[in-house]
């Protein structure tokens, strides 16, 4: 195949760059471009979720990173799909199946393009088969900027620092089956059986398109308790 | 009843233009807004290296299309499997990562104190849970499947770190919290 081919004359320390074709950029975080078909579309791909406590008492930040890596010679085109669904579920009755969904959607293909959330809101209908609930967005707004609602809703889409660290290299030095199928880390490595020390964070410099929510902790417990369990997903 | 069909061709001519040219479809007819559009899921994450570690390649696909609810049944004897077989540990290890991974969701204790939150402490230490950016998931996924987190026994120091302690950016106190991309 053509991109075998090409990929021996790859300084292996190079990110491939996405010049080579589009559909091989790699996606990381802990959640690594983990099929063939996210493989090809790295902007399928989930890279990360994140729950914190928020700025003040009784507020929660949730996240979502997505589409990494994207490098800096990449990220002056970065934009979210606008034909995917993405969203953060949300059980709060431990049942583990969502009681809420956040919903984020965007309008337009390229870095003007605008998001929307909507949510939290009891989902039209749960498991993998969604639509959009009926409710008017909460935010709305540019990417990369952040949003503020009236209920105390804060909401950012964009571009930031890819907050994952990991000597990916060496992992899959350990574990090669788990190695991306293109890229530079297809390439099959001499196997390690150990970490090296010091590691070496292969997602330095890397960004990624992240979804942002900071809201009242209330908003998530509503109707259910105050344990919660967290999901994200993409959908098409 | 004339004047009619003079709009149904227009909006036919309009879908059909629309339809050929994929930037410019229209996004009310076309885009995730268009009315009883259903979406399908392609992936789904919760905590950090279940999917990426703990389960082959060839069973990824099979977790991104499935819902947390039935994660226990599908994946329980899976990941088991792996912290016995990769791993070489004991059945308390075994039993205790599958217990707290899945179903595969972020368990977060919103009563809890926020200085307690962090990947897996309600588990560990009845906390708040929850990941924070800064949180080394790899060095406490590691700990727990190859160090000696969870068991003295057969554990593996040299697969225990990735000797790599934190992110090259500092993360914020303030929202958006990430930091500001690599230009």
């Amino acid at each position: 195949m053509t991109a075998s081919f090409l990929r021996r004359y790859v300084v292996s320390t190079a990110l491939v760059a996405s010049a080579l074709a589009g559909v091989t950029a790699i996606a990381y975080g802990s959640d690594h471009q983990d099929t063939p078909e996210v493989e090809l579309s790295p902007r399928m791909d989930i890279n990360d979720v994140y729950v914190f406590p928020g700025s003040g008492a009784d507020r929660i930040v949730l996240v979502m990173t997505t589409s990494s890596p994207i490098t800096p010679g990449q990220s002056a085109s970065a934009a979210f799909d606008p034909n995917l669904l993405y969203q953060l579920k949300v059980d709060n009755n431990g049942d583990a199946v969502e009681d809420l969904v956040l919903q984020f959607t965007f309008d337009g293909a390229d870095p003007s393009q605008r998001v929307k959330l909507r949510g939290p809101v009891k989902p039209v209908q749960v498991g993998t088969r969604n639509t959009l609930s009926s409710a008017a967005p909460v935010a709305s707004g540019a990417i990369n900027q952040a949003i503020a609602s009236g209920q105390g809703i804060q909401l950012f889409a964009g571009l930031r620092d890819d907050p994952f660290f990991i000597d990916l290299e060496q992992f899959f030095r350990i574990i090669p089956d788990r190695r991306p199928a293109t890229g530079a880390l297809a390439q099959a490595q001499p196997p390690a059986s150990a970490f090296r020390n010091p590691g070496t964070d292969f997602l330095r410099n890397i960004n990624t398109l992240a979804l942002v929510v900071e809201l009242p902790t209330a908003l998530l417990t509503a109707g259910g308790t105050s344990r919660l369990g967290v999901w994200g997903t993409i959908s098409r | 009843m004339r004047n009619h069909r003079v709009p149904g061709a227009l909006l036919a001519l309009a879908l059909l233009a629309a339809g050929c040219s994929d930037e410019r479809a229209d996004p009310s007819i076309f885009g995730p807004e268009a009315p009883n559009r259903t979406f399908t899921q392609i992936e789904r994450l919760g905590n950090p290296l279940v999917s990426e570690v703990l389960l082959e390649k060839r069973n990824h696909g099979f977790h991104n299309n499935g819902t947390p609810s039935t994660d226990v049944a599908n994946f329980k004897g899976l990941v088991e499997l792996f912290v016995r077989d990769v791993a070489g540990r004991n059945q308390t290890v075994q039993q205790t990562l599958s217990a707290v991974l899945l179903p595969d969701m972020l368990i977060v204790q919103t009563n809890k104190a926020a200085s307690t939150a962090g990947w897996l402490s309600w588990a560990l230490a009845d906390g708040y849970g929850g990941r924070k950016p800064s949180d080394d998931v790899v060095d406490a996924g590691l700990a727990a499947l190859f160090g000696t987190l969870l068991s003295p026994d057969n554990a593996s120091p040299r697969l225990s770190s990735d000797n790599v302690a934190a992110n090259d950016k500092q993360f914020g106190t303030a929202f958006p919290y990430l930091a500001a991309p690599t230009q």
